[in-house]
């Protein structure tokens, strides 16, 4: 993901603009983007310095470029890439060090009295390392970040796939000053609100009609305060949005140095796209765990699905984490609540508050921090797992 | 937490998530205490401010009585006694400086030179006001540092909040990074907070540390009083105005030991000469042509030019590579041979303007480097190992731009660097420390007839550097 110091954006008509790179109005930058990508798949054993230089020399002859977009691409470059980050560098210079410090000072000319000739103390060094000195300096400082050589890049093939990552790249930025944003889904809504679950960002989902929700993402603790971090995990939904189909997000946007609030409007026709691979996982350890644990048999004759239905009361929605389903009929669900943000659990609260009497049991870690003892629900306490077996008395019973 | 109150209560103030509330059966009609920027909440129902403002308000809370009623639970700091406490006497300026920190109502910075003392002040005032304290400082060697002092001096072992720990106790040291991710929750368990290089505050998220944090007594400590405009009041805001200020000058042959700044002068190479120049002109011809258009056009303007203009950008390109030849002149580095021949036995820092001129010195002389991503062990390893005197030099770029104690470095060396007052005073700081009552030397090299020269002279500029003494060293 980039940072704020790569953003580039444009603020007119009350709204923000992303920069976007489009054949249409930047004609030359396919070619660009395959010569960078060129840079990395050949680069293997260069170092971050070198490739990024190489970057820097693609873009030599080109005008329309600021140089906050060169290091944007650099960013997303290194973002697909793996490199040698060489853990073990610091070994060799404690060895080297070692043998030197006794050796202090070093001259290359002839010195005064304590100084000891450069060329042959590395010589002696490189003999009791048994190394040849040329490699022991190649690999001296390979664990600094610029100095780090690439193994293997991943990115995108085509040149258009990186102009796409570096346009979704630039939105996700701008989504970081978000202060509010509303979401409308009409379509592939379980998996936006799956990821908007496990985003831990306080939320507010209703249903505006039958296969249409909104949901409104909250600032993150009180109505006065920007919290970056937030803004960060806002920007993490962008990728999972741009699959679907039916979708609109308007985000409320407060940028530094701007008086006022701006806006910034997505759907599926602003034309972003979505990233190679697979969409980006939120953590969901405890939830896969039991899952995990449940297995794909059904256990007494209860099957467990995940995040298989969403329940509705009126406009509220709630979708719990699992539903199980007994062979003849009968339906529960679980929530498993670990232990977030106050104001997480606080929005958590007022949501369940509204699905009384529903069949729902709660999964809560560590109860003392959250008591929900109090909405009638039947409570699972759990510290690290959540075991199955609990669960199933439960459905036993019901 | 927002249980319904008896009706015609007055309300209660509480501290939750780094703002204090105000509850009141009155709701959004209710009139909130004194007088903070309170803002309306109405999707929770109550009135809240930022934290910071709480000091004031504990104030207004206890002089107007026609707001008594009110309940004020926000305070959750306690009472801390320290059994051992063994602090070395004070100097009359150390005295001075709690005297006007506790005039200035209990907050304020106090800006005093390094090596003069700074911690000692500190722990005497948490000392005498013996009550749950935070002290929060830039580097984790520095917290370690801390808790140290605060185990030697107050016979107290501090929590300690960051470094993968969160070890909570009344006293408590953590980092400027730590303090603001968890200032919501810790902002109303210490009464004093302590900002070690207070320099470090300004800023949208390290700022937080002191937003979110109820403590009514709040000490900055700095040695650098000067900074850059809107910055200073950023503090003042947030701790409280410089109450205390002391410069290096006032305390020479005091506290601190003689020194001496000597400045060498080299040449660059025929070679880096050439390149130098050639560079110079490619630059002087862009500005010269764009002045053609626009006679008002400066160096400044290049910064926009760069976004639509390859030329520009090529121009900024050859900036920077005459920077990086004046910051790795090989003359450099040959003075450097002189000193560290000349001074073989004293522990010797040397400074450097770019990692990559730390990396070529540290290759070139096998000594130990010092830069940002150091890992731990690493650290401890060149830092224990100059104590020790395992090492007798260390070369670094920024990381040494703050307060690690060298008790025993006597040289210092200036390769280059940013021409900055703050730095230039921290740097001189590292070899300031009174040891045996021992001159120190603080030898600054620049290149000749470059844009370094200008940056020198804006260094002697601060008051550390008043009085220098020249000297040349001729190229072999």
């Amino acid at each position: 993901m980039l940072t704020r110091d790569h953003a580039i954006r444009e603020f007119s008509g009350g709204k923000v603009h992303p920069d976007r790179l489009t054949v249409k109005r930047h004609p030359r930058y396919p070619a660009l983007a395959a010569a960078m990508m060129r840079a990395y798949r050949t680069g293997a054993g260069r170092t971050r310095q070198e490739l990024h230089q190489a970057i820097e020399k693609a873009f030599a002859e080109e005008d329309d470029c600021p140089p906050k977009r060169i290091r944007a691409f650099c960013k997303i470059l290194d973002d697909y890439s793996e490199f040698d980050t060489a853990p073990k560098a610091w070994q060799t210079r404690r060895e080297v060090l070692r043998h030197a410090a006794p050796m202090h000072p070093l001259a290359r000319a002839s010195g005064n009295v304590f100084q000891r000739d450069e060329k042959a103390a590395k010589q002696e060094i490189a003999a009791a390392l048994a190394r040849p000195w040329p490699e022991i300096e190649r690999d001296y400082f390979a664990d600094t970040p610029g100095q780090h050589r690439l193994r293997a890049f991943a990115g995108p093939k085509e040149p258009a796939a990186l102009l796409s990552l570096y346009n979704l790249a630039q939105t996700q930025v701008a989504l970081f000053d978000a202060e509010r944003l509303t979401l409308e889904l009409t379509s592939g809504y379980k998996a936006a609100l799956r990821a908007i679950k496990f985003s831990r960002l306080v939320h507010d989902i209703t249903r505006v009609a039958p296969g249409h929700y909104r949901v409104e993402i909250d600032g993150p603790v009180s109505v006065i305060r920007e919290t970056s971090r937030y803004g960060a995990s806002m920007a993490r939904l962008l990728p999972v949005l741009v699959r679907l189909r039916g979708w609109k997000l308007c985000a409320v946007i407060k940028a530094r140095g701007w008086r006022g609030r701006l806006a910034l409007e997505l759907s599926p026709e602003t034309g972003l796209k979505a990233p190679p691979g697979a969409a980006p996982e939120f953590d969901s350890a405890t939830e896969e765990k039991f899952f995990e644990k449940w297995g794909p048999e059904p256990r007494d004759g209860w099957t467990c699905h995940r995040e298989g239905e969403i329940l509705h009361r009126g406009q509220k929605v709630f979708f719990p984490d699992f539903i199980f389903r007994h062979a003849d009929g009968r339906k529960a669900s679980l929530e498993i609540i670990g232990f977030w943000t106050p104001e997480y659990l606080r929005a958590k609260r007022e949501t369940l508050q509204h699905f009384a009497g529903e069949r729902l049991a709660l999964a809560v870690r560590d109860a003392t921090k959250a008591d929900f003892s109090d909405l009638g629900f039947p409570i699972f306490p759990y510290r690290e797992t959540l075991q199955p077996k609990a669960v199933l008395a439960w459905l036993e019973k019901l | 937490m927002s249980g319904a109150l008896p009706s015609g209560s007055p309300g209660t103030i509480t501290f939750a998530e780094g703002l204090v509330r105000f509850h009141s059966a009155e709701g959004v009609h209710a009139c909130p205490p004194g007088d903070a920027p309170w803002t309306w909440d109405a999707r929770r129902g109550w009135w809240v401010a930022e934290a910071q403002h709480y000091p004031k308000l504990q104030i207004q809370l206890n002089e107007d009585p026609g707001q008594n009623g009110i309940l004020d639970e926000v305070p959750k700091w306690k009472e801390v006694h320290f059994s051992k406490l063994e602090l070395p006497p004070l100097h009359s300026y150390q005295s001075a400086a709690i005297a006007a920190w506790k005039a200035a109502g209990h907050r304020g910075v106090l800006a005093l030179p390094t090596g003069s003392g700074k911690t000692v002040v500190a722990l005497s005032i948490m000392a005498e006001a013996g009550c749950s304290t935070l002290v929060v400082v830039p580097l984790l060697a520095l917290m370690h540092q801390w808790w140290e002092r605060i185990r030697q001096h107050l016979g107290y072992e501090a929590g300690v909040i960051g470094d993968r720990q969160f070890c909570y106790r009344p006293i408590c040291v953590t980092t400027y990074e730590s303090a603001c991710l968890r200032m919501e929750r810790l902002g109303a368990l210490f009464k004093l907070i302590v900002f070690d290089e207070c320099h470090h505050l300004p800023g949208r998220v390290r700022g937080d540390a002191a937003r979110l944090c109820a403590a009514p007594w709040r000490l900055g400590l700095t040695a650098t009083p000067d900074l850059p405009a809107g910055r200073s009041e950023e503090v003042g805001a947030l701790i409280g105005p410089v109450c205390y200020r002391l410069a290096v000058a006032d305390l020479e042959g005091d506290t601190l030991a003689e020194y001496e700044v000597q400045k060498l002068s080299v040449d660059l190479t025929t070679d880096e000469r050439a390149r130098y120049d050639e560079l110079g002109r490619l630059i002087r011809d862009y500005i010269a042509e764009r002045r053609r258009d626009d006679p008002k056009f400066e160096w400044q303007d290049l910064q926009s030019a760069e976004v639509k203009d390859a030329r520009a950008r090529a121009v900024v390109r050859a900036q920077r590579e005459r920077q990086a030849i004046e910051d790795r002149a090989e003359g450099k580095l040959e003075v450097l041979e002189h000193l560290l021949g000349k001074h073989p036995q004293i522990p010797t820092l040397i400074f450097t303007g770019s990692n990559r001129m730390a990396r070529t010195v540290a290759l070139r002389f096998l000594i130990p480097c010092l830069l940002d991503h150091c890992g731990k062990s690493e650290r401890r390893d060149i830092l224990g190992g100059l104590r020790e005197r395992r090492y007798h030099a260390v070369v670094a770029n920024q990381v040494f731009d703050e307060g690690l104690d060298f008790p025993s470095a006597k040289v210092a060396v200036v390769l280059g660097g940013q021409s900055s007052p703050r730095q230039a005073q921290q740097r001189l700081g590292r070899i300031l420390r009174p040891a045996h009552g021992q001159t120190a030397i603080l030898y600054e090299v620049f290149c000749r007839d470059t844009g370094e020269v200008q940056r020198s002279r804006a260094r002697r500029h601060t008051d550390a550097y008043a009085r220098s003494r020249h000297s040349r060293i001729l190229r072999r």
